[in-house]
């Protein structure tokens, strides 16, 4: 399970994050809607210190780490519990999509060699590319590299894995590809943490929605209850501007 | 004025003999201009508590200077360090026995690494910062991160850059015959002065400094080819 309590974050003189409380249940797929420059990013990059939140906490399973004090011990073993899947793959150029999916087993869980790579082999058949093992992320298409993107992540078996709009950097006819992957992979109950504007999809994906704007959480339940009966007005706002063609379809 | 020819292709075959010789004085300072200049980035990278002072300090006046006279002051300097050093720990030797090469090693050592360390520092902040967050969220440490993924990235980077490296180095290797070193230009003095064919003897040698460039350039060339895959990079 996973709790943040209370996390403030401020770049500067903007405060960004305003004091956010989430729980996430084990096996639970949690969608984080909300405009842009709501914070979402910033909230997930908190949960794995990429950026270090000025107070609140944070539980992962056993581990509880206090943001402000967090020890570069504790941060590392937050991350190795967690694992993330970029808006922008962030895939290391310099090897293969085996050893990008092996890196982390090998360097940071101490796999023997052997035994990871029949590993990322099974997790790369997976997302279907099985084909393509022994290819740099040059070669591949975008579809192909954020396939790889969570491969990496999925992995390293982590608590929860960290989404980041993970097909807003892809041309339209590659993102069902890597949809219907994060799809698959939440149906073997991995607990996620999904930030997108994929409306459809977090409908169908999420077991619990979390609406953002400005710093806080505005609102927050069930996708049903979120999707075609939020209560709040800025809620109710922001699905009207990203989902027009509901109105028609519903 | 005429030339001889033929004493061209005759000192050119002389001068050759030297060559081992510079191609020792400079592949030597280059790997360890090398190990000093992957430390120097690092320190100034990471701005480690006061030796990042030292270090901005180092490459400035190294970069700031002609190696010319690195070679003077480590030949004149070095000395009385060793010797007031010999004297307080009760070394046995004394700096007239250190070897003539010792004192290029150190000073083309020192000059490469000042230049090395800005060309790494360089490739550094050139690799993707996002790749280098994707290292962390996967639960490396930063030492892990820099050794895994940065640097062998970096050192790509660089490679053209280091390669000219070799090529500078080469060339300036010329100036340890300021210091009676006999390598290819020593030699070809040397050539030149007891055959009185000055000319014919310095063609000669820059024939071999040019051939030797070519040889790096095209290596260069090759190895640019083969991991120009990986820098060309992906979509995003
Ligand atoms: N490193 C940073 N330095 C300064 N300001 C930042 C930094 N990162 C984010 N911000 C600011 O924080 C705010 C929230 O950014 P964030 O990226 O978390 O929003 P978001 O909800 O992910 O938006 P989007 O949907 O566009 O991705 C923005 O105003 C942004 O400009
Ligand atoms: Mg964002």
């Amino acid at each position: 399970m996973i709790r943040l309590k209370n996390i403030k974050k401020s770049f500067g003189k903007q405060m960004v994050l305003k004091g956010i409380d989430l729980t996430v249940e084990k096996g639970e797929v949690v969608v984080i809607l909300g405009p842009s420059g709501s914070g979402k990013t910033t909230l997930l990059r908190c949960i794995n210190f990429l950026e270090r939140a000025d107070s609140g906490a944070i539980t992962i399973g056993d581990l509880s780490v206090d943001c402000h004090r967090a020890t570069k011990k504790e941060i590392l073993a937050l991350r190795r519990k967690t694992a993330m899947v970029f808006q922008h793959y962030n895939l290391f150029k310099h090897k293969t999509v085996l050893e990008n999916v092996m890196e982390g087993l090998v360097v940071v869980q101490k796999w023997p060699v052997e035994r990871a790579k029949e590993r990322s082999l099974q997790i790369l058949e997976k997302v279907g590319l099985s084909q393509q093992i022994d290819m740099y992320p040059s070669q591949l298409s975008g579809g192909q590299q954020q396939r790889v993107g969570i491969a990496r992540a999925l992995a390293l078996n982590p608590e929860v894995i960290l989404f980041d709009e993970p097909t807003s950097a892809l041309d339209p006819e590659l993102v069902g590809e890597v949809l219907s992957v994060i799809q698959k992979i939440a149906r073997e109950g991995i607990t996620m943490i999904v930030v997108t504007h994929e409306m459809g999809f977090a409908r169908d994906i999420s077991d619990h929605v979390v609406f953002m704007d400005n710093g806080v959480v505005v609102e927050e339940g069930k996708p049903n209850e979120i999707f075609h009966a939020p209560k709040e007005e800025r809620t109710k706002q922001f699905l009207k501007r990203i989902t027009p063609e509901w109105r028609y379809s519903i | 004025m005429n030339i001889d020819f033929r004493f061209i292709v005759t000192a050119f075959f002389e001068i050759m003999k030297a060559l081992p010789l510079t191609l020792v004085i400079t592949t030597v300072p280059l790997l360890i201009g090398f190990a000093i200049g992957i430390g120097t980035a690092l320190i100034r990278l990471y701005k480690v508590k006061v030796i990042y002072k030292i270090a901005d300090f180092y490459v400035s006046f190294l970069r700031g200077t002609p190696l010319i006279l690195h070679i003077y002051i480590v030949y004149l300097g070095l000395p009385l360090l060793f010797d007031v050093l010999a004297e307080k720990w009760g070394w046995s030797i004394r700096s007239n026995s250190i070897p003539l090469i010792v004192f290029v090693f150190v000073a083309f050592s020192l000059n490469a690494g000042a230049y090395m360390s800005e060309i790494i520092r360089s490739g550094i902040l050139a690799v993707n910062k996002g790749e280098i967050e994707a290292a962390y969220s996967i639960g490396m440490t930063t030492s892990q991160a820099m050794k895994r993924i940065v640097l062998p990235q970096a050192l790509m980077i660089s490679l053209p850059n280091l390669c000219n490296m070799f090529v500078g180095l080469l060339h300036g290797s010329s100036l340890a015959f300021s210091i009676s070193l006999m390598e290819l230009n020593g030699k070809a003095n040397v050539v030149a002065s007891t055959n009185w064919k000055f000319l014919e003897s310095f063609i000669a040698a820059a024939v071999i400094y040019w051939g030797m460039t070519i040889l790096a350039e095209k290596v260069t060339a090759i190895l640019e080819k083969r991991l120009r895959m990986f820098i060309k990079g992906g979509v995003a």
